[in-house]
């Protein structure tokens, strides 16, 4: 259908005005304004703006509407300038498109705009479709689903803190494997600085700690061994200790029944059961602080504490950003349009070709 | 690093700043290629000194605030000397140099030890993002002070200060690579944070007025297309933008509490 040219100035004015400068200054400034104050009335409610970083803007933005309106609307309302002022960008790089030929040497410029209006799609679409989920707590041989990529599961295979001797960590070295529907696609070391990334998951570490997982003994005989829940222990003539649990504080109900107490050592106890050829011969607890039970010394079993049995385990966090690529795409296209803006000024002032930038 | 190194180099910022003061009284140009000689001396001194804690601390040894402002100094002292080379600015010389002791004495009463690299910083990301990020500081103190120096010379029109034009074209460009540098720097910064922390933009306050720098200076880069903020507003807008600055490197690593890695 034709236009005709009250339309066609309408649409040119429109055009126009999508492309002002004066369009991108304001829309830049005001964006400008609510950031600094919002970034203040951030810092002084840190109870709102806590969970920010833990979660991406898609997911945090509704609860935190829902709780602090008046303190959060700062947020949509400059990201809404900003959303305009990428439109605004956009106009002005299509814009400049269609004079190429005449504006070619603005090319360095202009690769920054387009790689601003990358930026904010990928921004974007990273939060609203992807997700931050950790620190997930693992041990070496733990395998965990992730819940947001239904079929893809997390395994850490291997862990070693690095510790100074001063004991200050110095990188927490994961050997990782992601899989997915029952299938290995890829094996990392992850460490700090080098995370695992793949299909837009980016796995690394956030920290680590120490699990106790049983105790250590010494055994006249047999020399050191270690007693944690599941393993088994051969002792002379057929007879076998088997460790179905541990507690490192455990304490009595009113029947006496063992219970725990805590996570913190203080009372160690082991559920043992000893097995002998013709089926089970003693079965209960051994409270570390107590005597040996008088089934285990009945059997001719000297167990001696030694020391906790510590494993390590890895805090691992898990994100997923499907906009990366799209960042990482606008961040060259910055890169090389500053490089090429810098060369193309210096040619510029060099030639006498239009010497003011 | 010695001590006394530091104050060697404060010594010889203080005289070439001393010799640009007697050169705006005296106006002669012998005082003049004096300090800026003793400018000479002292970036060489910096950057062996620089180079030196590089090389013992095996990384970039930016990471506490003696570090941050001796490394900020040295880039305006370079930037300056770029400047003065290019279009022999002279007098301009004594507000930068100025600038470049307050900066250096900042420094002066600090512990300069080299302190222990945090892991997550143990990358050239991060190098490269505090390069980027300090020399870009530098452009944007060099752009306060010929800012300054444009208002000075639009009301007194003195023949100490180089011409508005001048002025205004070294203002433009201190901006411009200010601008490109720090966006460099931001870049580099946004790469680091995904594979450190897996995001590229970070919601700590820091980040945001890091964001909220570039956003000024890509305004002021457009600004100077507009006839009306030509001039005086731009030179305004210059020392405006510098206030943000200020306030993004010390005012809230010292007045407010962030959990940027450099806090």
């Amino acid at each position: 259908m034709l236009l005709n040219n009250s339309a066609k100035n309408n649409l040119f004015k429109l055009w126009a005005f999508g492309c002002s400068l004066k369009l991108a200054i304001a829309l830049a400034s005001a964006a400008t304004l609510l950031i600094m104050g919002g970034s203040l009335v951030m810092h002084y409610n840190p109870a709102i703006f806590a969970g920010l970083e833990q979660e991406t803007m898609g997911r945090w933005l509704p609860q935190a509407m829902s709780r602090a309106p008046l303190l959060v609307a700062w947020l949509p309302l400059s990201g809404l300038c900003v959303l305009l002022f990428a439109i605004n960008t956009l106009c002005c790089l299509l814009d400049w498109l269609s004079r190429f030929r005449a504006r070619w040497r603005k090319s360095g410029e202009y690769l920054i705009h387009a790689g601003f209006i990358l930026l904010t799609i990928a921004y974007l679409w990273g939060n609203i479709s992807g997700f931050r989920s950790g620190p997930h707590r693992l041990a070496p041989g733990d395998r965990m689903s992730i819940p947001e990529m239904p079929g893809y599961q997390l395994e850490l295979e291997e862990f070693t803190p690095q510790l100074e001797p001063s004991g200050r960590p110095l990188d927490m070295v994961n050997k990782v494997a992601l899989w997915k529907n029952d299938r290995r696609v890829v094996q990392k070391i992850v460490r700090i600085n080098h995370p695992l990334i793949y299909d837009g998951l980016v796995i690394l570490p956030a920290s680590f700690g120490q699990e106790l997982r049983g105790f250590r003994f010494h055994m006249p005989g047999i020399g050191f061994v270690d007693l944690t829940p599941g393993s088994r222990l051969s002792v002379s003539s057929g007879l076998s200790l088997v460790v179905d649990n541990f507690l490192p504080d455990a304490g009595q109900d009113r029947q006496g029944r063992v219970i725990p107490a805590g996570s913190r050592l203080n009372n160690p106890a082991l559920q043992l059961s000893l097995f002998g050829p013709t089926g089970t011969i003693w079965q209960g607890w051994y409270v570390l602080r107590r005597p040996l039970p008088e089934g285990l010394v009945n059997a001719g079993i000297y167990l001696k504490p030694v020391e906790p049995v510590l494993t390590p385990f890895s805090l691992l966090t898990i994100n997923r950003d499907p906009g990366d690529k799209t960042a990482l795409a606008g961040g060259v296209c910055i890169t090389v349009g500053v490089l090429f803006a810098f060369f193309s000024f210096y040619r510029k002032r060099a030639t006498g070709d239009r010497p003011e930038i | 690093m010695s001590k006394t190194l530091l104050y060697l180099l404060f010594a010889i910022y203080l005289m070439a700043s001393s010799g640009y003061l007697l050169h705006t009284v005296w106006r002669r140009s012998s005082i003049a290629s004096v300090s800026l000689i003793l400018v000479f001396a002292g970036v060489i001194l910096q950057t062996a000194l620089l180079g030196f804690r590089w090389w013992t601390a095996g990384y970039l040894p930016v990471t506490n605030l003696f570090a941050t402002l001796f490394f900020f100094s040295w880039a305006l002292a370079l930037i300056y000397l770029y400047f003065e080379l290019r279009y022999r600015i002279r007098a301009t010389g004594l507000f930068v140099m100025l600038l470049n002791l307050v900066l250096l004495g900042g420094a002066l009463p600090r512990d300069p030890a080299v302190s222990a690299l945090i892991p997550a910083l143990d990358t050239p990301l991060f190098s490269l993002h505090i390069i980027f990020s300090f020399v870009g500081y530098a452009f944007f103190a060099m752009a306060f002070s010929i800012g300054v120096l444009y208002l000075c010379q639009s009301r007194r029109n003195t023949q100490l200060l180089p011409d508005l034009q001048t002025l205004r074209k070294i203002n433009e460009e201190a901006i411009f690579l200010g601008f490109g540098l720090f966006t460099l720097c931001l870049v580099a910064g946004s790469i680091w944070a995904h594979v450190a922390w897996g995001h590229w933009f970070s919601w700590n306050i820091k980040s945001i007025w890091s964001v909220l720098v570039w956003m000024f200076y890509a305004g002021m880069c457009h600004a100077k297309f507009i006839r009306r903020w030509q001039g005086d507003v731009y030179a305004w807008l210059s020392i405006a933008g510098f206030g943000i600055v200020l306030f993004t490197y010390l005012g809230i690593g010292l007045l407010l509490e962030s959990n940027h890695p450099l806090e």
